[in-house]
């Protein structure tokens, strides 16, 4: 009842617009607060239309954390002279959480509705250390007789952090309890965030499910505690690191004072205080080579399920690592290979106690025989870093010898049994041993390579010699004319000698037609000149006398052939092709 | 008069061909020598047909291989390099020379390998001078041919198709006409030397005066840019440059 008195809400910004619509005002519930206690900060927007306007968002306000918004409107209409006016009224309300002391102020808000800027004033709050509020006395059961007791809030409710060691190695686990002390009837408990422990890896042990109190003397008082939070860290760097405060949320019930008050519950929010861990790097010296990051003490025992087996037989090989430390975090030792006996990719198991750093790690190997023989599993060595002593430790397994016998069935190696060929060793390669040694011919050494060269070139300029020749020959009529007469003479002739086995006059038409196209042709005289013509322009060439007379008689015999009745029998086309040819011959021998 | 001059040419001709002969059954001696391990007598052998003037990738892979049985690394690698002068794509030659490295003191590529360099050097090495010639020729008398053929008949008509077959040709012509000479440079500039001296100290000037830059190991293979006097420039794959003493190593030549 009587926290009531203090809620005087302090209308501190009141920006009242005067506009047609809307007003906005800003207030806070109190001014000065406690750093465990809560500040409610609300934005009012009132006028005809407040429920058209946006809802307001709220800026990130420095060294406050907004934990909610809650919302309410109301509206109110009164008829005036038969004229009705509404107003309604939005509020939302903030809950904002102080981070740290001193003074802040809580910036302006903007907000926007029908092209006006509606800005509210700021507000100056101050943040005090604990209450602005005296605490509420402690709970009945924790009154002692003489003692004074104190109001105090921070003297009766308490949260501790607390380390078993503050100075350890990488990989050394911490456990870290956080405890609640209180003297107060609690009526409920929240972790407000999971705080974060950077730099380390860390294992839960125990968060608590329920409410549940232990009365423990602390501090020569009694207390109800209560466990919130036990961890288990392994640093994973080195240097100085911070073990994180822990924040919660505490509501306390008050005291009712008479029968008919209840009582309430009021909120407070309390963090232990970090603490500072040194971590060490792990020496440098005497480090074993096979040593995998375990850090703890541990203890490693080997087993083996048979060791007489048969070919193509199988037993398990188990490596058993237990004790206390980082075991999730090493990797198990390795095996060597042994050859005849295959290990298949080993079952890791690692279980883990209550206690979250002391466990068994457990690897096991399934082994099949591949070989008859006798071969031994070697001891195998782990090495870690004893915590305590401040030393690396090394601890073996003790060797097995195994004897595989002949077995029923022989071993057939299955496709993951297969193994690249491996390079048992490298050499040059051998020596050539071809005989043929003989100097090798560079051919651009040559001088015929380059030969070839100038050769292919003057290729190019002999072609369009060549070229040119044809094409002044291609535009004179007499050289195609000449060209043309061997191919007319030759179709003569063969019709002639196709005469001359069928004994037909026709014979002397080709030979006459044919040969002096020849001739005229060959000797270019303009065609179709008379037989006469022809004879006397050949006479004009150099032309032998013999020949000539040849020519004269073969033009006679044809004419005589053609034109005198019975002029030609069987011996005479004979004697005239003959002739002929001996002409044709005559001529084409000769240069024109 | 005649007769003697007849004679004598026999003479040359049964000379030359006992010549060879004669290299062909040293040749089978040292490889004998080489198969029962006689390294030493092998070698002796294979560098007696190396002085009669041949040339011959074979036979300098061949000496490689002695000089490596030997123990000498620096020679081995000498020889290696001379049969892939000869004939850049000697693929054993290459292995060899790829092995025989990794026992020397000093890494000897550059490190700063792209891959379009080694591709292309590995390009370049597949092809061998003779190929590069023999292509080179055929391209340019296809290019004649074509030509020819164009001025003798296609005189009146379109000449577009062959003047385009041509023109794709002449390319070609050009890249291998390059490659080619550049190939017959390589044959036959004599500008890397191999170190056979155990070690060799490069100074900064052609004297023991001078500051040291570097020390360098048997079998290392370098660039020689200039002499003066006893003393060579060279240049090594990593780009370091320095002055040795030019009897601590041996040109690479033919």
């Amino acid at each position: 009842m009587k926290k009531y008195l203090f809620v005087i809400i302090l209308i501190f910004a009141t920006q009242l617009v005067f506009s047609d619509d809307i007003s906005i005002e800003t207030y806070v519930d109190k001014t000065k607060i406690g750093i465990q206690e809560y500040l409610k900060y609300t934005i009012e927007i009132s006028g005809e239309k407040a429920g058209d306007v946006k809802p307001p968002e709220l800026p990130d306000i420095d060294n406050f954390k907004s934990l909610g918004t809650s919302s309410s409107s109301s509206s109110s209409y009164s008829i005036i002279n038969g004229r009705m006016t509404a107003e309604i009224t939005k509020s939302y309300t903030y809950t904002l959480q102080p981070r740290k002391t001193g003074t802040f102020i809580i910036p302006p808000i903007t907000i926007k509705y029908k092209k006006q800027v509606f800005t509210t004033d700021p507000i100056r709050i101050k943040v005090i250390k604990g209450s602005t509020e005296p605490a509420p006395p402690p709970s009945n059961r924790f009154k002692e007789r003489d003692a004074q007791e104190s109001t105090n809030l921070s003297d009766n409710l308490l949260l501790l952090a607390r380390v078993d060691k503050r100075n350890v190695y990488k990989n050394e686990p911490i456990i870290v309890n956080y405890k609640l002390y209180s003297r107060y009837d609690i009526a409920n408990l929240s972790f407000s965030s999971e705080p974060s422990f950077n730099g380390f890896w860390k294992e839960d042990i125990f968060l608590p499910e329920n409410i549940n109190f232990q009365r423990e003397k602390y501090d020569g008082r009694m207390f109800n505690v209560m466990l919130m939070r036990s961890t288990a860290l392994f640093p994973t760097s080195t240097g100085r690191l911070e073990i994180p405060s822990l924040e919660l949320q505490v509501d306390i019930r008050t005291q009712s004072y008479s029968f008919f008050d209840f009582g309430s519950t009021k909120r407070y929010t309390i963090r232990s205080k970090p603490i500072a861990i040194n971590i060490k790097e792990l020496p440098i010296e005497n480090r074993p080579i096979n040593f995998s990051d375990a850090v703890g003490s541990y203890r490693i025992s080997s087993t083996t399920s048979q060791t007489d087996i048969k070919v193509g037989d199988s037993f398990t090989y188990t490596l058993k690592i237990s004790g206390s430390g980082n075991l999730k975090q090493f990797d198990p030792p390795i095996l060597p290979e042994i050859q005849n006996l295959r290990f298949i990719d080993p079952e890791v198991s690692t279980k883990i106690n209550k206690d979250k750093i002391s466990g068994t790690k457990t690897i096991k190997y399934l082994v099949i025989a591949q070989e008859k023989g006798e071969f031994i599993i070697p001891s195998i060595s782990f090495s870690y870093f004893d915590t305590s002593q401040k030393k690396y430790i090394t601890k073996n397994t003790r060797s097995y010898n195994i004897n595989v016998q002949e077995g029923d069935v022989t071993f057939i190696p299955s496709s993951t049994a297969q193994s690249i060929v491996e390079m048992e060793g490298s050499d040059i390669g051998f020596i050539i041993t071809d005989t043929q040694m003989r100097t090798s011919i560079v051919y651009l050494d040559r001088f015929g390579y380059w030969l070839i060269w100038v050769i292919l070139l003057m290729l190019i300029p002999a072609s369009m010699v060549y070229s040119n020749e044809q094409r002044k020959l291609a535009y004179n009529i007499d050289y195609l004319r000449q060209k043309q007469a061997n191919k007319i003479l030759k179709k003569y002739m063969k019709q002639a000698s196709e005469h001359v086995i069928k004994v037909d006059i026709d014979f002397y038409l080709a030979a006459q037609v044919g040969l002096s196209s020849y001739l005229a042709d060959k000797l270019k005289i303009p065609r179709g000149s008379s037989t006469e013509q022809l004879l006397s322009e050949i006479g004009k060439g150099e032309i032998p006398d013999e020949t000539m007379d040849k020519i004269k008689n073969i033009f006679e015999k044809c004419n005589q052939a053609r034109f005198m009745p019975g002029g030609f029998s069987k011996e005479n086309i004979d004697n005239d092709y003959k002739l002929l040819k001996e002409i044709v011959s005559d001529i084409s021998k000769m240069k024109i | 008069m005649r007769k003697s001059v007849s004679v004598f040419f026999l003479f040359l001709l049964t000379v030359g061909l006992l010549a060879n002969s004669q290299v062909d059954n040293i040749f089978k001696e040292a490889l004998n020598d080489f198969e029962s391990r006689d390294y030493q007598n092998a070698l002796n052998k294979f560098r007696s047909i190396e002085h009669e003037g041949i040339i011959n990738a074979n036979l300098f892979y061949n000496i490689g291989n002695c000089y490596f049985r030997l123990n000498e690394i620096g020679r081995s690698i000498l020889y290696f390099r001379k049969a892939l002068k000869v004939k850049s794509n000697h693929e054993p030659a290459r292995r060899n020379l790829e092995f025989v490295l990794t026992f020397t003191k000093d890494k000897q590529d550059s490190g700063s390998e792209d891959v379009i360099r080694s591709f292309w050097k590995r390009l370049f090495d597949s092809f061998s001078i003779n190929l590069l010639a023999v292509i080179t020729i055929i391209i340019f008398s296809l290019i004649i041919l074509l030509i020819c053929l164009t001025i003798l008949f296609y005189r009146e008509r379109e000449k577009t198709v062959p003047l385009f077959i041509t023109t794709i040709l002449i390319f070609f012509l050009f890249i291998f006409l390059i490659l080619s000479l550049l190939k017959w440079r390589d044959y036959h500039i004599e500008n890397e030397g191999v170190l056979l001296a155990l070690s060799a100290i490069g100074y900064s000037g052609p004297s023991n005066d001078f500051t040291r830059v570097f020390t360098i190991h048997e079998g290392m293979t370098f660039e020689i840019e200039r002499q003066e006097n006893d003393w060579c420039l060279i240049k090594l794959p990593i780009g370091l440059g320095g002055w040795i003493k030019i009897e601590t190593f041996e040109r690479i030549k033919l």
